[in-house]
């Protein structure tokens, strides 16, 4: 949106997860938490009040006894690319995709925490701030210096570790390049996790690993009807699972979400 | 909102949206100040009282607002289009011209034992105009008027040297609960005050010896009549107990026989005050 | 003593004993209000919110309370601009209705927001594609239509009008009032629509999601029929109330048949529309998005007893009593339809907003339902007194029902009529 970020070349970051190689080990959602200086959980907060840019499901196909099978599936932002929910309901232009590199992006600091967007997102990707952000006494001093806070009262999601774009994007300034090179930009769930289940990269970059999944026939992207191009891409060799996750509803109705 | 915000676009949509945006705005905004300057134009061309009284008679039941030719029986129904200031009105001269000349027997008509001497002239709001030799004219309470009021608890004057203006404030009565405004039977200027015990509340002197706003002569008995029924049903709304309807006489003090009813509402609705 | 301020020729209770009628109201605004002191202070953690339903009562509150608003703008519509002159004798007290459901609403909006204090961020850096921009502009411009509408009534006060400024200001502003009338149709019928456009535009949210016309999708419509249909209920049911607690006669009973038969018939054309709507989004908006709607009603205790009682029993009933001349003539159907369809729109606001948030996207997701904390009711309540307690200022002060003066003449007209016609 503003010209001098404008690169020469778009991209169109993208990820892709193996859930067939993702453990549940949670690693992405704390690297997230302390990459983004999310706050720990206030006293008396619940999983539906607290702040998790990345949350790992465990979902099961609905058998009992030995024919039950699992599978985690971790949901984040999942970066529409079309008719991106959240962006067009915002009152005042607080969300906004990157023409530069199609991430979803939000500015907390224009926020006015009405909470539309979060209404409007189907994959329930984007958390408020119920309470002010605290840290135990000392703790603040591992705070990431590339990205602020946020306050209480305003909205805020995944955007791909903007703050990691940023110093990708300064280091290859210094370096004299104008683009930021395959595999120099990555979050920080995407390198926390011990089985290399999430991968990165630009969508536009045939080579990149999201775009190589992308064409896989056994991948899927969540809530592909509704038409929005979200940019993640889940992967499974496992039938149940890729039926499970385009189900409208769950096999059996019963509560499975976890994280 | 403006073209220098971080993420105005110059887009169709934007420019339809703030145009209306901004036409509702001015639309809402040029209301309020054509409302305000056309009140201070009124306020300083002394429209005041006009607009009161304009407001008052609009707010007056239907049947309140009858034509004094419904009184006298010369229309079945009419409301009066001009607010009871009948110098302005072509049907009045019309039938003015065209009437019989008053045949007045008697110098006074006596109505349930009130006195309404024919030499002067009547308003609705019952005050009388009586011309005096020197050009004046005195203005005061009629007798159904007096009675009302009996001895009023007190009266508001204005000063000698201010105007009064037909349908205007004359002067304020208070009576028990009732704080009522006594309309102006003509314009002109008060030249001296008199008050309850006096024969006449003003001696004003008029821009125009032109009363045809006022009733007079064959014209006092209908709506004298018409009066008396009108009180009659806001003795009973105020739940007074109807002993006029027994063919009672008004007593002089008709206040003090109904020391339950609602005052101000009976002589609001009497001096035709809203 | 409050007498002088009191309409000449109107009986009002006693200051007393209007004291005793607003005390509880103002405990309860009281307590309301220390609970969304609490919400401002301390956060929206002391509500149930959560991240899945963003939305709860308080926007349930704020749809249902703008709906039944409506009769302001829309009475104001059918008298100044359709000149229904019958509709005169319920005027004010709907400016009234609608000066108490927009503010309040916009109170709760004010407490509901994240950051309060950037309500005019809104204003500065609008997205103009966002029905929730259409919303807060239309609302805060329909407020201030309102409240220059409810001004002549304020002036209009026995005390007041003896300053001549106020009295001069008031009669000029009434001349003008068809402007505003226009003008507050104008807003109504954006921001009513934007409303339903809100839940409609939702791509996301298969149960809300609908097709439509250019940018406005099929509730934008619905919305503004309904709150239409509902508005003169609403006016209709409040001076019906007024009319029981006050015991007193305000308005004749034309008026009231007048106000039900709008109702009636905008509410079948709105049943209609809906019973279409529902259809086409059954059977191909939905289905096209990956959701057979069946999916939406297996979720206890939402089930399709829900759309029944939504179309049929508060919808179809009261439209079908309204527009039945015998019913309407009798005040308990009226009054009766009348309370159904303002529920039956409750209803539908509360789908819109609750149900659309509990209805689980993701198929791995679970259905959630939420509860409001004593904070959140205790706001609501402060919503509720605060409406009530300005509609009795105002029917104690102002001169809401213009006929109340000549029904009370005209009832002792009627028991003095044997003693006039004995007399001449």
């Amino acid at each position: 949106m503003i010209a001098a970020n404008k690169p020469n070349k778009i991209a169109r970051y993208g990820m892709s997860i193996d859930l067939d190689r993702c453990t549940g080990c949670g690693a992405c959602m704390v690297a997230c938490a302390v990459e983004n200086n999310v706050p720990p959980a206030h006293e008396g907060a619940t999983a539906r009040k607290g702040i998790t840019w990345i949350r790992v499901f465990k979902v099961d196909n609905g058998e009992e006894g030995p024919a039950r099978r699992s599978v985690f599936v971790p949901v984040l932002c999942q970066q529409c690319g079309e008719d991106t929910p959240c962006v067009h309901v915002c009152p005042q232009q607080a969300v906004e995709v990157d023409p530069a590199t199609g991430i979803v992006g939000q500015m907390p600091e224009r926020c006015l925490g009405c909470r539309y967007c979060m209404a409007a997102c189907p994959y329930h990707a984007r958390f408020f701030n119920w309470w002010d952000p605290q840290w135990p006494a000392g703790m603040e001093k591992t705070l990431n210096p590339d990205v602020a806070p946020r306050m209480r009262g305003v909205v805020e999601k995944c955007n791909f570790c903007h703050g990691r774009w940023h110093a990708a994007k300064e280091r290859a300034a210094a370096a004299g390049k104008s683009e930021i090179e395959a595999g120099a930009y990555v979050p920080a769930c995407v390198e926390s996790c011990p089985t290399g289940a999430i991968r990165f990269g630009d969508l536009k970059d045939a080579a990149s690993e999201p775009a190589v999944a992308a064409k896989d026939a056994h991948s899927f992207r969540l809530l592909e009807k509704l038409g929005t191009e979200p940019k993640i891409y889940y992967h499974s060799k496992r039938d149940w699972v890729r039926q499970v996750a385009a189900a409208p509803k769950p096999p059996n109705g019963k509560e499975n979400a976890r994280g | 909102m403006l073209p220098w915000n971080y993420g105005f676009h110059w887009t169709a949509g934007t420019m339809i949206f703030m145009g209306a945006f901004y036409t509702v705005v001015v639309i809402v905004a040029s209301t309020l100040v054509n409302a305000a300057l056309r009140s201070r134009r009124a306020l300083r061309t002394r429209q005041a009282e006009r607009i009161r009284w304009a407001e008052d008679f609009h707010d007056l039941p239907a049947r309140d607002r009858q034509c004094r030719h419904v009184l006298t029986g010369e229309f079945g129904y009419r409301e009066c289009p001009n607010a009871f200031d009948c110098r302005q009105c072509e049907t009045h001269a019309k039938l003015v011209a065209s009437a019989a000349p008053d045949r007045i027997s008697e110098p006074e008509e006596d109505i349930f034992g009130m006195a309404f001497p024919l030499d002067r002239v009547y308003h609705r709001g019952h005050t009388w105009v009586h011309s005096e030799p020197d050009g004046t004219v005195t203005v005061g309470l009629d007798d159904l008027g007096r009675r009302l009021l009996g001895e009023p608890d007190r009266v508001d004057l204005p000063q000698p040297g201010g105007r009064v203006s037909v349908n205007g404030t004359a002067w304020h009565a208070h009576k028990r609960n009732a704080d009522v405004r006594i309309l102006s039977p003509v314009d002109g200027e008060i030249v001296a005050t008199g008050g309850p015990d006096a024969p006449w509340y003003l001696r004003i002197r008029p821009d125009r010896m032109d009363f045809r706003n006022l009733l007079g002569g064959h014209e006092i008995r209908p709506w004298v009549m018409r009066e008396m029924e009108r009180l009659q049903l806001a003795l009973s709304a105020e739940g007074a107990a109807p002993t006029l309807a027994d063919g009672g006489v008004p007593v002089q003090d008709i206040a003090a026989v109904y020391p339950q009813a609602d005052w101000d509402a009976v002589c609001g609705e009497m001096f035709l005050e809203a | 003593m409050d007498r002088e301020f009191i309409t000449r020729g109107v009986k009002r209770c006693s200051g007393g004993k209007f004291l005793l009628w607003i005390l509880p109201w103002v405990a309860m605004l009281i307590f309301g209000l220390y609970s969304a002191g609490l919400c401002l202070v301390k956060g929206l953690n002391q509500t149930n919110m959560d991240n899945r339903f963003a939305f709860g009562l308080w926007i349930f509150l704020d749809l249902t309370v703008i709906a039944l608003g409506a009769g302001a703008f829309f009475t104001g519509f059918l008298l100044y601009i359709l000149k229904m002159k019958e509709l005169r004798a319920v005027i004010n007290s709907a400016v009234v209705i609608g000066v108490v459901c927009y503010s309040g609403a916009m109170c709760a909006l004010a407490v509901d927001v994240g950051q309060p204090l950037r309500f005019w961020f809104t204003f500065w850096y609008p997205n103009v594609h966002s029905m929730l921009t259409e919303v807060t502009f239309c609302i805060t411009c329909y407020l201030t239509v309102l409240m220059i509408e409810y001004l002549p009534i304020v002036l209009k006060n026995r005390k007041l009008r003896d300053v001549p400024e106020f009295l001069v200001f008031e009669h000029e502003l009434h001349k003008l009032i068809y402007v505003l009338a226009g003008v507050g149709t104008f807003l109504s019928f954006f921001h009513q629509g934007s409303l339903g456009g809100l839940y409609g535009v939702l791509r996301g949210r298969p149960f809300a999601f609908r097709e439509g016309l250019a940018i406005w999708p099929s509730t934008f419509f619905l919305f503004i029929l309904s709150a239409a249909a509902v508005g003169p209920s609403f006016v209709l049911l409040t001076t019906w109330l007024v009319e029981k607690i006050s015991k007193k006669r305000l308005v004749r009973p034309e008026a009231m048949q007048m106000l039900g038969r709008i109702s009636g018939l905008l509410l079948a054309v709105y049943v209609l529309l809906k019973t279409i709507d529902t259809l086409v989004w059954i059977n191909r908006t939905s289905p096209g998005n990956g959701f057979p709607a069946a999916q939406y009603y297996a979720w206890h205790p939402f089930g399709t007893w829900i759309l029944f009682t939504e179309i049929a029993l508060l919808g179809m009933v009261p439209a079908l009593i309204l527009l039945t001349p015998k019913l309407r003539a009798r005040t308990g159907w009226l009054v009766s339809a009348a309370a159904m369809a303002c529920c039956g729109v409750a209803l539908n606001r509360f789908v819109q907003t609750v149900q659309t948030l509990a209805v689980p996207t993701l198929s791995f997701d679970k259905f959630m339902t939420y509860t409001p904390s004593w904070q959140e009711v205790g706001t609501f309540l402060a919503v509720l007194a605060y409406g009530v307690l300005v509609y009795s200022f105002s029917f104690r002060y102002f001169q809401l029902f213009p006929d109340e003066r000549e029904l009370k003449l005209e009832v002792a007209q009627v028991e003095e009529e044997p003693a006039l016609v004995g007399r001449y």
